[in-house]
């Protein structure tokens, strides 16, 4: 323990605590009028996560290396079985089993795929065309099967995620080009599978005003309620927005317009540059992994947190359409931030070995 | 380490680089956007979020009352207590529906109704938990309200109907707004009409919704209100029932299961329209609605058929009125002779028997129509063939819809030559059968009654009317001479008035001279050579034959027209006549009363030599 201690990365525990501050902040806030249970509830899960993440921080990456195939192919087994199994649980206490078994298995896919593919990318140094298409099988599978379930946040989620990973692994420019060619093409196609409550919220979300009570209701409210947040904000407890419940899920997916409201600019914009501080700390740490497979899963690491990020806000503030995906450290939800406090600590743990001075970090070598 | 993987490692760096300036620069439009709205567009969105300080609560409206001719009630709001629950409001939703449970002792099935209407409602929005709260729950309730942060007890109306299931299918009632009207625009806390009247005139009875413009405080309690637009009432229907008529109908009735329809012959204002048994409309309760349903649903009765307009019975031998009618249009050389009846007609091999095994002897139409003899129909029916009995039939309004405004309406059989239903071919016999009113065809106690009123204003068939005040509308005038029609009516007349006329012994001896036809129905097809032995026993209920009368009165001065149906009631004479001479006793009284009031009323002007029965009759 003692010489475990001090390889700790300082800098990313106290981002780390930031946004547990701002993130409970907030949520009390979303939350303090009848809610108070829910917010409680979030310190535990905080508890809980910041426990997990010392515990992950114990796990040599050569572990998490072998835990990949395993954990890849729980999460696609258990996600094939969700239709089934949700069937077979019908009946007035579906949506709590589902609870279990329909949340589940996509939130964990996440994570395993990006175990995965760093897994598969730190094998292959010099990775051919037809590895990378091998790995994007491995992310539109159960992307496809997540879509259907159907939630568009989480497979729009996986798909991003693995294209950052394929192209941090070496992707020719060239096919970078074909690749967002073939993506622009294919939305007619995407367009077509869609359901039509999804077209309605690509469509309100164009057209918010066309219909302000029915799907772009939630657009329009929360974006009054950050614009009429001003520089310095209405003041803690004191959103209008919020108190008069203008807001939907003003604890879960819209809670930045919480902040944004309450806090002003100075708090959205604090709260922005938190994250862009996470992410590049987390780069910075896998620019230094001791091991190929270190350095891709902080990328993925990053790039899950970053993507969670920009489609909540961006949807929050009208640029994206409304789906589904909390604002990480920030919205209420247990397993999300337990997941998410977890994936923090393997990053931890990469750091911890890139100060283990590894024969090719010593004085002399080239990566020193 | 080789110079290619040194090489490998400075380009993941490069892509990490690339990348980290992606992510950069997109965290930077973020912020942009962010700062766009809070910053430049502040001013604007701040001005909003003011308005959004505003609540818009609505004010119900109260639903227009119905009343009958004279204006008794038929449809009130009675002003009662409601239980109310605001989700937003309710701290904890589960644990506030366990104490309202316990308190109101309700069951599990209305607990998960409750769960489902509160998870379609809107958060901010009033949920009805119950209406026609008695005191003692009000004071149950009251005393926890404390307790019970987001449920409220509220003033409010619900409708009462004082004549419950007498008046049930033709006024019907109200329940809490569905899935479909409130996609129609309908809020979920209203009350909706169906059925009878309150579905029929929904439009007119439920008023405007008022709306009420509050200022909220931060926390959403009301501070001030302003800009108050009222609720305008719904209107109030008049209807031309009249309510004595339809219970002196009810009161006939009794248990049995039938139908009583009263038509004024001029205007086709619908007197009565009774069908019995009816449901008990003020046995609705908020929350139950489907559990009541469910239990008249399975009644083998029926309650919930009307039976004046939705079902279809043969009509015997209130139909040999429009067979005679028809021999006397297309001019059949039997309708001006007289034959012999000797109990049974013979026809291919099989006896075609009349209701009286020893005869009627010599028949005319006028003795064939007074004493109701089968032989004589037969015959007269073989001569017309049926293309012609169906053409009159349908003349008179038979399979057709009677355009009455409460539905759905059962238009019957006419059966035609050819395209009778079934794949069996039409027969001699069938005609005979169908000339006695057998058979396939089939017609509705409103449809009869339609007719009736033909004959006794001159051959006009009229569309029934429910609202009083309304204009006759004529939808033909049927092709009919005078002379025909009295040969018919004068027969109608002896049935009442004649000793041998099937009719006599109920409706002989009433103040309002009255003409009619009586018919039985046969229920068992089998009991068509058996008839006269099968009703001396004691038949079961379901074996029974229905029993039909149909009439008008006055005879010299037409006024109403009335049908009678009495489902396994057994003889037209002994089963429906009784009940139809008790609704003309009905009539003549309400007259009386009427006249005593209009003379009291205006003591120097006398009454005419025809006694108004509704006050605002001929005005």
């Amino acid at each position: 323990m003692k010489s475990w201690l001090p390889r700790l990365d300082w800098a990313l525990l106290l981002i780390m605590l930031c946004l547990a501050g701002i993130g409970l902040v907030t949520l009390y806030a979303a939350v303090h009028q009848g809610g108070i249970g829910l917010w409680q509830r979030q310190v535990v899960y905080w508890l809980v996560g910041l426990g997990m993440f010392f515990i992950v921080c114990l796990i040599p990456v050569r572990v998490l290396a072998l835990m990949t195939w395993p954990a890849y192919l729980t999460a696609l087994i258990t996600l094939m079985l969700v239709p089934v199994l949700g069937d077979v649980q019908m009946g007035a206490r579906r949506w709590l089993d589902l609870g279990v078994v329909y949340f589940q298995p996509s939130e964990l896919m996440k994570w395993a795929l990006m175990l995965l593919m760093a897994h598969w990318f730190a094998a292959r140094h010099a990775a051919s065309l037809k590895d990378m298409l091998l790995a994007m099988v491995f992310a539109v599978v159960p992307a496809g099967l997540i879509i259907i379930q159907p939630d568009l946040g989480t497979s729009l989620l996986l798909l991003l995620s693995a294209v950052v990973m394929v192209f941090a692994a070496g992707l020719p420019w060239r096919w970078a080009t074909y690749g967002v060619v073939a993506g622009l093409v294919s939305l007619p196609v995407l367009w077509q599978t869609m359901h039509a409550y999804q077209k309605q919220r690509v469509l309100s979300f164009l057209h918010p005003e066309a219909d302000p009570l029915g799907a772009g209701y939630h657009v329009i409210q929360s974006s009054i309620a950050i614009g009429s947040g001003g520089l310095f904000g209405k003041g803690y407890l004191q959103g209008t927005q919020a108190r008069l419940h203008f807001l939907p899920e003003q604890h879960t997916d819209f809670i930045f317009a919480v902040l944004a409201e309450e806090g002003g600019l100075i708090a959205s914009s604090l709260l922005l540059f938190l994250y862009a501080l996470l992410i590049s700390r987390i780069v910075t740490i896998a620019s230094r992994a001791a091991t190929r497979f270190g350095a891709m899963l902080c990328i993925g690491i990053a790039a899950i947190f970053a993507l969670y990020v920009l489609i909540n806000i961006g949807m929050v503030s009208g640029v994206m359409p409304v789906v589904g995906v909390p604002l990480p450290f920030v919205s209420y939800g247990g397993s999300a931030l337990i997941t998410m406090l977890a994936a923090l600590g393997m990053v931890m743990r990469v750091h911890i070995e890139s100060r283990e001075k590894l024969p090719w970090q010593r004085p002399g070598s080239p990566f020193a | 380490m080789t110079a290619s993987s040194l090489e490998l490692r400075s380009r993941f760096e490069r892509r990490i680089f690339f990348l980290q300036l992606v992510a950069a620069l997109l965290l930077l439009l973020l912020f942009v956007r962010v700062a766009d709205l809070q910053w430049l567009q502040h001013e604007g969105f701040l001005l909003q979020a003011e308005r959004n300080r505003v609540n818009v609560v609505p004010i119900l409206p109260t639903r227009g009352e119905i009343t009958d001719r004279n204006g008794v009630g038929l449809a009130l709001n009675l002003v009662s207590y409601n239980l109310t629950l605001i989700p937003e409001r309710v701290e904890d939703m589960d644990a506030a529906l366990i104490r309202i449970k316990a308190l109101m002792h309700w069951s599990d099935e209305r607990m998960k109704n409750l769960r489902k209407r509160i998870k379609r409602s809107r958060d901010d929005r009033p949920v009805l938990l119950a209406d026609k709260l008695d005191w003692e729950a009000v004071s149950q309730i009251a005393a926890r309200l404390h307790h019970l942060p987001g449920i409220d007890v509220q003033a409010g109306t619900h409708r009462h109907y004082p004549y419950g299931a007498d008046t049930s299918h033709v006024v019907g009632y109200v329940s809490l707004a569905r899935g479909d009207d409130v996609k129609a625009g309908v809020l979920s806390s209203e009350k909706v009409g169906r059925r009878g009247v309150e579905h029929a005139f929904e439009k007119r009875l439920h008023g405007e919704l008022g709306s009420q413009y509050e200022e909220v405080d931060a926390h959403g309690r009301r501070i001030s209100a302003f800009k108050r637009t009222p609720s305008t009432m719904g209107e109030r229907l008049q209807l031309s029932l009249d309510i004595r008529l339809q219970q002196a109908a009810s009161k006939a009735l009794g248990k049995r299961t039938g139908a009583v329809v009263v038509l004024d012959v001029q205007s086709g204002e619908i007197l009565t329209l009774l069908s019995k048994p009816g449901f008990e409309p003020n046995r609705f309760i908020t929350g139950l609605e489907t559990e009541q349903w469910q239990e008249w649903i399975n009644d083998p009765q029926h309650p919930l058929i009307n039976r004046t307009i939705q079902a279809a019975y043969p009509p015997a031998s209130t139909f040999k009125l429009l067979v005679g009618l028809a021999a006397l249009q297309e001019g059949a050389p039997l309708a001006h002779k007289s034959t012999q009846c000797r109990g049974f007609v013979e026809l291919s091999d099989r006896k075609y028997r009349c209701w009286k095994r020893k005869g009627h002897d010599k028949v005319d139409m006028h003795k064939a129509v007074v004493e109701s003899c089968d032989v004589y129909f037969y015959r007269l029916g073989d001569q017309l063939g049926m293309p012609a009995i169906s053409n009159v039939a349908q003349q008179w309004g038979l399979g057709q819809k009677s355009g009455i405004d409460i539905g759905p309406e059962a238009v019957g059989t006419v059966p035609m030559m050819g395209s009778q239903q079934g794949t069996r071919r039409w027969y001699r016999g069938d005609t005979l059968i169908t000339a006695i009113g057998q058979g396939s065809i089939t017609a509705t106690p409103m449809q009869m009654a339609r007719a009736v009123a033909a004959i006794a204003n001159g051959g006009k068939l009229l569309r029934p009317l429910l609202l009083a005040g309304q204009a006759a509308e004529i939808e033909r005038q049927i092709d009919v001479k005078p002379e025909q029609l009295q040969t018919i009516r004068s027969a109608m007349r002896d049935v009442v008035a004649s000793v041998h006329g099937t009719a006599h012994r109920a409706m002989g001896r009433l103040a309002w001279t009255a003409a009619g036809k009586t018919g039985t129905a046969q229920v068992v097809a089998e009991a068509q050579d058996d008839e006269a032995q099968a009703t001396e026993k004691p038949q079961k209920r379901k074996h029974k034959d229905h029993a039909w009368f149909v009439g008008y009165t006055p005879y010299e001065h037409p006024r109403f027209a009335i049908a009678v149906f009495v489902e396994h009631g057994g003889h037209g004479s002994t089963g429906a006549a009784p009940v139809a001479a008790a609704v003309v006793r009905a009539m003549a009284e309400a007259a009386e009363a009427d006249g005593a009031k209009s003379d009291a009323m205006h003591a120097d002007t006398s009454a005419g030599d025809e006694m108004p029965l509704g006050v605002d009759e001929g005005d």
